[in-house]
């Protein structure tokens, strides 16, 4: 190929339809424009309107028309009522600079059946700068523009979908939430209530042997009152932590017991335990604190009590393991009564798993309580 | 001797206001009203000259104890507690109460927290430990139990 015929491009398309030009028929680019699956036409802005003066075939399997329908015309009638105008002025825009421009565009098939058009026209100047052609090249890209539409459409339809269910599932909670406040605020209330009843009967009452069971069955009430405080104070309510708790029961019934030469020795770890285990918990350790407290020690010769009392919790391979221990006066003289308390003891000990055991500390009392804990997370609990 | 306290009680449980009455009679202090609603609280905080008002924080009016503890705050003149199953609705600020007794409170719980209330009123900072139950406010517990 000579340098010369690549150097004047515009003669390449005088071998036109329009033109018939016959020395063309060779030429390899014009063979090739003819017979590319993409469709391409070539429009001649010197003549009036800018008509069509070549179109190749893929065009007009594309568009439906026949040469002689299109050849002559102005490539608007393409356009049809769906067509977006925003679009054919930036065409028109293009065409009046002389520019490149690469637009979508809805386009009308002779048979009024729409195909979306990615259309690329550019100007085709001589030598001196003028513009002697337009071309444009036609790819059909309905089938892409389908499924942006239909993922557009699934994206909206899954977002609003999502946003409903988690407006159902946040309006759930807040319900579940508000009932759970509610429920919890009664359940208080109603512990509060019953220890008041008691106090308040127990104040109606002389004979020091039932004043002494109501005192009792406050101090059993007040454990699982102070169960139930610790327990939504924490924001997982299905955990317990039995170390705070610990600390709590110990000091309130010390400072009730209104003896303060006996002194706490705590040695807590951070345990949690199920929410159901609480309750159970709670209540041996009040019996075993309380039962220390009353029959451990001895008052000396000036009218007050000293002593110690310990509690330890720990937690060993997977089990929990507390430990009460006095350093009183030892079992011999500390089993005698409370028969009541010791069968609470052994049956939530039943209810726990838990093995329990008496041993003597010389001086005082040690008990053992051990149960299984399946293995909790150590959460921050607030 | 520490002066006693002169106390307000608003609650709208009669039991449970009853009980509080005798609580704090036992403990040496008085008792000078007790409302149930948040328009009690307001005009018989006016009437007495209560030294602190024990606020529920649900009373026969809704949940109006936290408005009953602003206005009481604004007055100046008695210092408020709040005493509530429900902790969680107290706003951060407490509303300028010195802090919350959380029900269930057992009775050595409550003695403990007029004691060491009585010494925080009279006298602050209290010396004696705080009471399990009872909780600081965060501008009280500066003042009161700064951290070492």
């Amino acid at each position: 190929m000579d340098w010369k015929r690549t150097r004047e491009p515009a003669d390449a398309w005088h071998m036109t339809d329009d033109l018939h030009v016959e020395h063309g028929k060779g030429d390899p680019f014009a063979a090739a424009i003819r017979a590319t699956r993409m469709s391409m036409v070539i429009t001649d802005p010197r003549r009036p309107d800018n008509p069509i003066v070549f179109a190749n075939d893929a065009f007009l399997r594309l568009t439906g028309y026949e040469r002689h329908e299109v050849l002559g015309k102005n490539c608007r009638f393409l356009q049809g009522p769906k067509t977006d105008k925003v679009a054919v002025a930036q065409i028109r825009t293009a065409i009046e600079d002389n520019a490149d421009v690469s637009v979508d565009i809805l386009n009308y098939r002779k048979d009024g059946s729409t195909f979306w058009n990615a259309l690329y026209i550019s100007p085709v100047s001589n030598d001196k700068g003028e513009v002697q052609f337009f071309f444009a090249s036609q790819l059909d890209v309905s089938d892409r523009k389908r499924s942006e539409h239909r993922i557009t459409a699934d994206k909206d339809r899954f977002e609003k979908a999502v946003k409903e269910r988690t407006a159902e599932l946040e309006a759930a909670l807040e319900a579940q939430t508000t009932l759970l406040h509610e429920v919890d605020h009664r359940v208080k209330n109603n512990l509060q209530m019953i220890s008041s009843l008691t106090i308040m009967q127990r104040r109606t009452i002389k004979d020091e042997a039932t004043r002494h069971s109501l005192a009792t069955m406050l101090e059993r009430i007040e454990a699982l009152s102070t169960v139930h405080r610790r327990l939504y104070q924490s924001k997982d309510v299905s955990r317990f932590d039995v170390s705070d708790f610990a600390k709590d029961l110990v000091t309130d019934l010390l400072t009730a017991s209104g003896r303060s030469g006996i002194k706490p020795k705590l040695e807590l770890d951070p345990i949690v335990i199920s929410a159901e285990k609480a309750t159970p918990v709670a209540l041996m350790v009040n019996e075993l604190v309380t039962n220390a407290l009353k029959h451990a020690f001895k008052e000396g010769p000036d009218g007050t009590t000293a002593g110690r009392i310990g509690i330890k919790m720990s937690q060993p391979d997977g089990h929990f393991k507390i430990e009460v221990s006095d350093d009183g006066v030892g079992m011999a003289e500390a089993n005698g009564d409370a028969s009541f308390g010791m069968r609470l003891i052994k049956s939530l000990a039943r209810q726990l798993h838990a093995d329990i055991e008496w041993r003597d500390a010389g001086p005082g009392t040690k008990v053992v309580i051990s149960m299984p804990n399946e293995p909790q997370q150590k959460r921050t609990l607030s | 001797m520490t002066e006693p306290l002169k106390v307000l009680i608003v609650e709208d449980e009669a039991l449970l206001a009853m009980e509080l009455e005798s609580l704090v009679e036992e403990a040496g202090h008085s008792v000078v009203g007790w409302a149930t609603s948040s328009a009690e609280a307001r005009s018989m905080i006016e009437s007495t000259d209560a030294d602190i008002a024990f606020v529920d924080i649900h009373l026969t009016d809704g949940p109006t104890g936290v408005d009953v503890a602003h206005y009481i705050g604004e007055k100046k003149r008695s210092m408020v507690v709040f005493m509530t199953a429900n902790p969680k609705r107290i706003p951060d600020h407490f509303a300028g109460a010195i802090g919350v007794i959380a029900k269930p409170y057992t009775m050595n719980g409550l003695t403990s927290a007029l004691r060491y209330l009585q010494e925080g009123v009279r006298r602050p900072p209290p010396v004696s430990a705080r009471p399990a139950g009872f909780t600081l406010s965060p501008a009280f517990e500066a003042v009161w139990a700064p951290a070492a």
